[in-house]
């Protein structure tokens, strides 16, 4: 009989989607914190000794932007316990109610953060996230290029730099920074003022030699760009390249931005979360972690663990002075889709 | 009878084939430039490939897309031959919309699957993993494989096995002596595809995927917001050969076979 011959392949298929079900659940006994955050994000050694010191296991998963890890969480956590969204994206997750409050009984080395990294609009009272590592979006040079003092916003319009300039490929990022030129919130909801910034933007096109985040350091690196609105941690890793390349916080002042630990609603290790994110606050692993993975560092006893060289870096070590000048970007509600309107308009160049 | 076509149609085949393939070249050749900031050409140099070779990560994604990909391919080889033969019998018409509805996932959009089968996981309380990932790229490469072989089985026709039966072959000796060797190299080439969509798949995995379950695309995808860098270049490289050769095996064996149509291409 022909049937038999299927009825055996047939029966051997369902034997091997029963061995596929069961891969999923051998995993070993050993208790496992997933986490979920921006590639290498850590020191791969902080991470090991992490492992051998609880006696867990740490797995450590990528996504490549904010959207993504919403998306991954909103569906239903995913079996992550840790993540590390930026400043907005943690607004949004507390509006959607999608992160655990943080029992800081379990962190008490959040007392290390520097004060101006705590209790941050985003999230006040810290009751959701942590900062994990900030920075400041302002401007960075050539000085082969740029021999002018620059320490304000308006040096982008200086027509000397035509077809040089680089902005970042980011709507708050950019019509922020013409808001700040002007004096104002990088999160003004008013609309006479945005679009006296989208104006002067426009009036700025003819310079921008590209809208670009993702591959803005290469840009500068080979002196493609002159000038251009970068992240301080994208300047530091610019200049160990190119020496040459210089960062300042204009006086106008900047954006600032995080990223940051929470746990997503649900965890199934959450104490572990707490007890990871605890250790890594600690003052000589967290040395040990932002000097690999060079970024800066918000814990303030670390400093006295830090290299010389690091601790000296000013693009990674932003003072008090600077970051006073700075401002979080806030939730504009509704005015989002004039932002997004007057984007379009800047990109498509009309 | 030779026919000369217009020099038109040449410029426009060469200019064709430049936009497809210098993108892809370019990523090759920037995999042996000698510089990290992929700008100029610094001189030749392997030492991409090697750190590669070297890196937790990427041996990591690389064992979790091989597993991936070897599972879900030996079960949707599996039940898409399984497939194919029991719904040969059906008549012309059930035939028809059958045909369709096991294509479909092949033409379906990649995100509307990935997005439906996350649904589906989370109504289910499926943990997503490994297994959710595996799933998944069974539901779609066992499409794959019916495709090819049913096609296989179509080109074949019923005198042979009709034959074996005249002279006393017991049905599963017809299958297991006539049918079987038959439609081997379309199940192979079925397979071979399977594989080659499972390994360069992202949008599909990338939603169902869970902790520990990072494949290969979707940590080059990972890594590409941090800078291209020149290891990547290299890992895509590699992809690329690997894929090149399974397709082109697959296609070998695809027209393997006497009395089939030389040339016949892939339904991919």
């Amino acid at each position: 009989m022909k049937r038999k011959g299927i009825a055996g392949l047939v029966l051997a298929g369902a034997l091997a989607l029963v061995s596929v079900a069961s891969l999923g659940g051998c995993s070993s006994s050993k208790e496992t914190l997933h986490i979920y955050s921006w590639a290498d994000n850590f020191d791969e050694q902080v991470l090991k000794d992490f492992e051998s010191k609880f006696n867990v296991k740490v797995t450590y998963d990528n996504y490549a932007n904010n959207e993504d890890l919403l998306a991954k969480i909103k569906a239903g956590g995913g079996g992550y316990d840790l993540i590390q969204p930026s400043d907005y994206m943690v607004r949004t997750m507390i509006e959607n109610n999608l992160l655990e409050p943080l029992d800081k009984n379990n962190i008490p080395n959040f007392e290390n953060i520097q004060e101006s990294l705590k209790n941050p609009d985003f999230d006040p009272g810290n009751k959701y996230s942590i900062v994990y590592t900030s920075g400041v979006t302002g401007i960075a040079y050539n000085k082969k290029y740029v021999k002018d003092t620059i320490d304000s916003w308006e040096d982008l319009w200086d027509p000397k730099y035509k077809g040089k300039v680089l902005l970042l490929d980011d709507n708050r990022e950019v019509i922020g920074m013409a808001l700040k030129k002007q004096g104002h919130s990088n999160s003004s909801q008013d609309e006479g003022e945005i679009k006296s910034a989208v104006d002067d933007l426009k009036k700025l096109l003819p310079s921008v030699l590209a809208f670009d985040t993702d591959t803005i350091k290469q840009k500068m690196i080979q002196e493609e760009g002159w000038i251009g609105t970068v992240w301080s941690g994208d300047a530091a890793f610019i200049s160990k390249d190119n020496p040459d390349v210089e960062y300042v916080v204009p006086k106008e002042g900047g954006t600032i931005f995080s990223d940051n630990y929470a746990i997503p609603k649900g965890a199934e290790h959450k104490e572990l979360a707490e007890k990871f994110i605890n250790y890594m606050l600690d003052p000589q692993v967290s040395a040990k972690n932002y000097e690999s993975i060079g970024y800066s560092d918000p814990n303030a006893k670390a400093m006295e663990f830090h290299s010389e060289e690091y601790r000296n870096n000013h693009m990674i070590n932003l003072s008090e002075e600077e970051l006073g000048r700075t401002e979080w970007l806030g939730d504009v509600k509704d005015t989002l889709q004039l932002y997004d309107r007057y984007w379009t308009e800047l990109k498509s160049g009309r | 009878m030779k026919r000369k076509s217009h020099p038109l149609l040449g410029i426009h085949s060469v200019l064709m084939m430049i936009f497809i393939y210098v993108p892809i070249l370019l990523i090759i050749i920037y995999s042996f430039n000698n510089t990290r900031l992929s700008g100029d050409w610094e001189g030749f140099t392997f030492d991409w490939y090697a750190s590669l070779m070297t890196d937790d990560h990427v041996l990591e994604a690389l064992m979790n897309s091989l597993t991936v990909g070897i599972v879900s391919t030996i079960v949707a080889t599996l039940l898409g031959t399984v497939g194919a033969l029991s719904l040969r019998g059906l008549g012309r018409r059930w035939k028809g919309s059958m045909n369709g509805l096991m294509y479909l996932p092949v033409i379906i959009p990649d995100i509307i699957m990935g997005l439906s089968l996350l649904v589906l996981f989370n109504q289910m309380h499926v943990p997503l993993g490994k297994a959710t990932v595996i799933i998944a790229h069974i539901t779609f490469s066992m499409s794959y494989v019916y495709v090819v072989v049913t096609a296989r089985l179509a080109g074949m026709g019923k005198q042979l096995e009709e034959a074996a039966a005249d002279l006393g072959a017991t049905p599963w000796q017809t299958f297991r002596h006539v049918t079987w060797p038959q439609i081997f190299p379309g199940v192979i080439s079925g397979a071979l595809i399977a594989f080659t969509m499972s390994l360069d798949d992202f949008m599909v995995s990338f939603f169902v995927a869970g902790p520990s379950s990072t494949t290969l695309p979707i940590y080059i995808y990972g890594q590409v917001k941090r800078g291209i860098s020149p290891e990547i270049n290299a890992l895509c490289t590699l992809l690329i050969v690997v894929s090149v050769v399974l397709i082109l095996l697959a296609q070998f064996f695809l027209n393997r076979g006497k009395g089939q149509k030389k040339h016949k291409m892939l339904p991919i």
